[in-house]
């Protein structure tokens, strides 16, 4: 199905400001044969260019949300609508070719390809993408100039610190434009200096790109920083408050 | 940065596994292309023993029933002077026939005057002889000097010189230069006597032949059995072996037409030997290749496999940055293509030098039923050293799509999350 057709049994545009709709989301794990639901009826917009933070205690449904919100799971219940689109009815192949072209992950253990120098871990969603070599490395080279790491682009991840990994990975969720970026804990692995190095950097590019970015934290510091923090208790939305 | 790089890379991330890997494909490889380099030496030796060694040419032409009934009633099956002068005739313009030869074969006995053995004796003209015996051997055989004994000649300006084969020379203690009797029934059943001169002895290369056979002038043949100007079979050369079989099926066609009722055999219907050779080494080429493909099968399914499990967080971030499944499958299977054809020229290398080795040590040996020792030599056959490296990707191919199918249908968040 492509996205040019949304389902027809649900309200099918939405406002242009809303990127992103869960529409009664539920998602059950089964551990054996006991049933865990992770995520209760979740029902949330995000907007265009938003800053927003995802927190709770862990085991509240964070990286669950997360994952749906990245298309890179599905509810069991519920509908999630991207830019007004449904996403439930996509294949498997649209739903990947979806998340290249509108969606960034950075994640909390990097998940750089130790092979690959920083640059060629940058222009590796443009060569999935099919952006020939040259511009692909022109643009990745730009992303890695963006967060600071003009000098490593040839160093492979082994070689860079904690902090400078998380950059290349945030340059690489960015070199393909996205309109939305993950991130789930993508300041866990990281000292507190190191943390709000990497939360300034993406609001900086939320501020200068409109991108819209959702992370999960544990890290209440880190709150300040966002224009609105969603609290999720045992996979329901406790609180969802807008601090700017 | 394409998809070949990224699977380059991704060879390199446990280098020590590609490795052993690639050599496992690579000493397979090496293993099948000296096999095959070895049968294709024994094949094309066989052929041309069989060709130019026995003197059976190419194709042989004889009356129909000769090889059969002709056995126990020759005066019927033989050729007539008239019959092979037709025959010559009307093959003359055929421009593949380098050479007819008429022959005449019959047994006997031979005596050195105080004990008698039998013999088997082809009757055949001297210059047909060394003509079919051109090409015999390779340079290098010729070099290792262990066919030297093989050659048989006949004497053109000597009507009474014969060729014996070694072992008869030595049953009887005769020698070179020194004379012995035939004794054969002419074709009306007379008994028929004629002294000769040992002129040459020879090694048919055969330990069940090597102590009967002999080589005689055709005319001396014929005055033996009596049969003037007659011949038992044709022998053909060719100046394309491959063309055998068609040049057979044109040659019946045209001698059928011309009112000839007549058979003609190829080399490889008349040299049993060869047929079974070739069948004994195809079998066993094909349990060492079978064996080998199981091994590299395995090895690489193995490498994949771990690989995949290495790499399933990996694979679970392509997912989800936008590497399609099918993706995910060309990437190993890129990989593995790459990682094959690594192994495969590895292996050709392994075979280049490990025949320039065995080639160069002389080794020898002496084959079964053989009376001399022969070099160990080593072809390069090519036919099947690419027919290997075809089947070995596609061996490697198979291991790997199982393994890399498996991890594309992996769920995402499954992937993201594998310790």
């Amino acid at each position: 199905m492509s996205l040019s057709h949304p389902r027809v049994s649900v309200p099918t545009q939405r406002p242009a400001a809303t990127l992103l709709q869960l529409r009664e989301v539920g998602r059950r794990f089964m551990l054996g044969e006991t049933p865990i639901d992770a995520l209760h009826a979740i029902r949330f917009d995000i907007h265009a260019g938003e800053f927003l933070a995802v927190w709770g205690p862990s085991g509240s449904g964070k990286s669950t949300l997360m994952n749906l919100i990245g298309l890179i799971d599905a509810p069991t219940t519920g509908e999630i609508y991207f830019d007004g689109h449904c996403t439930g009815d996509l294949s498997d192949d649209e739903l990947t070719a979806f998340r290249g072209k509108n969606i960034g992950f950075i994640f909390q253990g990097f998940n750089l390809m130790p092979v690959l120098s920083a640059l060629e871990n940058v222009m590796l969603p443009l060569h999935i993408r099919g952006v020939g070599g040259s511009e692909a490395r022109t643009r990745a080279a730009a992303a890695l100039q963006d967060v600071g790491l003009a000098k490593f682009v040839h160093s492979r991840p082994d070689k860079l610190s904690g902090g400078q990994r998380q950059r290349v990975a945030i340059a690489r969720a960015l070199v393909v434009e996205p309109r939305l970026v993950i991130a789930d804990e993508p300041t866990a692995n990281l000292d507190s200096h190191n943390s709000l190095m990497i939360i300034d950097m993406m609001r900086e590019m939320n501020r200068a790109r409109g991108v819209t970015f959702v992370f999960t934290t544990h890290d209440p510091r880190l709150l300040a920083h966002v224009d609105r923090k969603v609290l999720l208790q045992d996979g329901c939305i406790e609180r969802d408050e807008s601090t700017s | 940065m394409n998809t070949l790089t990224l699977a380059l890379r991704g060879l390199t991330r446990n280098h020590r596994r590609s490795i052993v890997t690639l050599l496992a494909i690579a000493f397979g490889f090496a293993a099948i292309s000296l096999f095959a380099g070895y049968t294709h030496n024994i094949y094309s030796g066989l052929a041309r023993q069989s060709i130019h060694g026995e003197l059976l040419g190419h194709l042989t032409l004889s009356k129909r029933g000769m090889s059969t009934a002709g056995k126990l009633d020759p005066q019927r099956y033989l050729l007539t002077l008239d019959e092979v002068a037709r025959i010559e005739a009307a093959l003359q313009h055929e421009s593949q026939i380098t050479l007819i030869a008429p022959r005449l074969a019959f047994s006997g006995l031979v005596t050195n005057g105080r004990a008698s053995t039998i013999f088997i004796a082809e009757g055949i003209s001297p210059q047909a002889m060394d003509r079919l015996q051109e090409n015999m051997l390779t340079e290098q055989e010729a070099r290792s000097g262990m066919y030297d004994r093989l050659a048989k000649k006949l004497d053109p300006a000597r009507e009474s010189g014969v060729a014996l084969s070694a072992g008869l020379v030595e049953l009887l203690h005769l020698h070179v230069g020194g004379e012995a009797i035939l004794l054969v029934n002419t074709l009306s059943g007379q008994a028929n006597a004629m002294d000769v001169t040992v002129d040459g002895s020879f090694n048919t290369g055969n330990a069940g032949t090597n102590d009967k056979f002999a080589f005689v002038p055709l005319a001396l043949a014929q005055s033996l059995l009596d049969a003037e100007g007659r011949a038992d079979r044709l022998t053909l050369l060719l100046e394309d072996v491959t063309q055998t079989e068609a040049i057979r099926d044109r040659l019946l066609a045209k001698l059928s037409a011309a009112g000839f009722d007549l058979e003609i055999a190829t080399w490889q219907e008349l040299s049993s030997f060869y047929r079974q050779v070739h069948g004994m080494f195809n079998m066993i080429f094909g349990f060492i290749f079978s064996i080998v493909l199981a091994v590299v099968l395995m090895s690489v399914a193995n490498s994949v496999g771990m690989t995949v499990i290495e790499r399933t967080r990996e694979i679970g971030t392509l997912r989800a940055i936008g590497l399609k499944r099918s993706g995910v499958i060309r990437l190993f299977a890129t990989e593995t293509l790459l990682l094959t054809l690594l192994g495969c020229g590895v292996g050709f290398l392994l075979t280049v030098g490990v025949r320039y080795g065995i080639n160069g040590s002389h080794i020898a040996y002496t084959p079964p039923n053989g009376a001399n020792a022969v070099p160990l030599l080593v072809d390069m056959d090519y036919p099947r050293i690419l027919l290997t490296m075809v089947l070995m990707l596609a061996v490697g191919m198979l291991a790997a799509f199982l393994p890399s199918f498996r991890s594309a249908r992996q769920q995402i968040i499954d992937a993201l999350g594998h310790v």
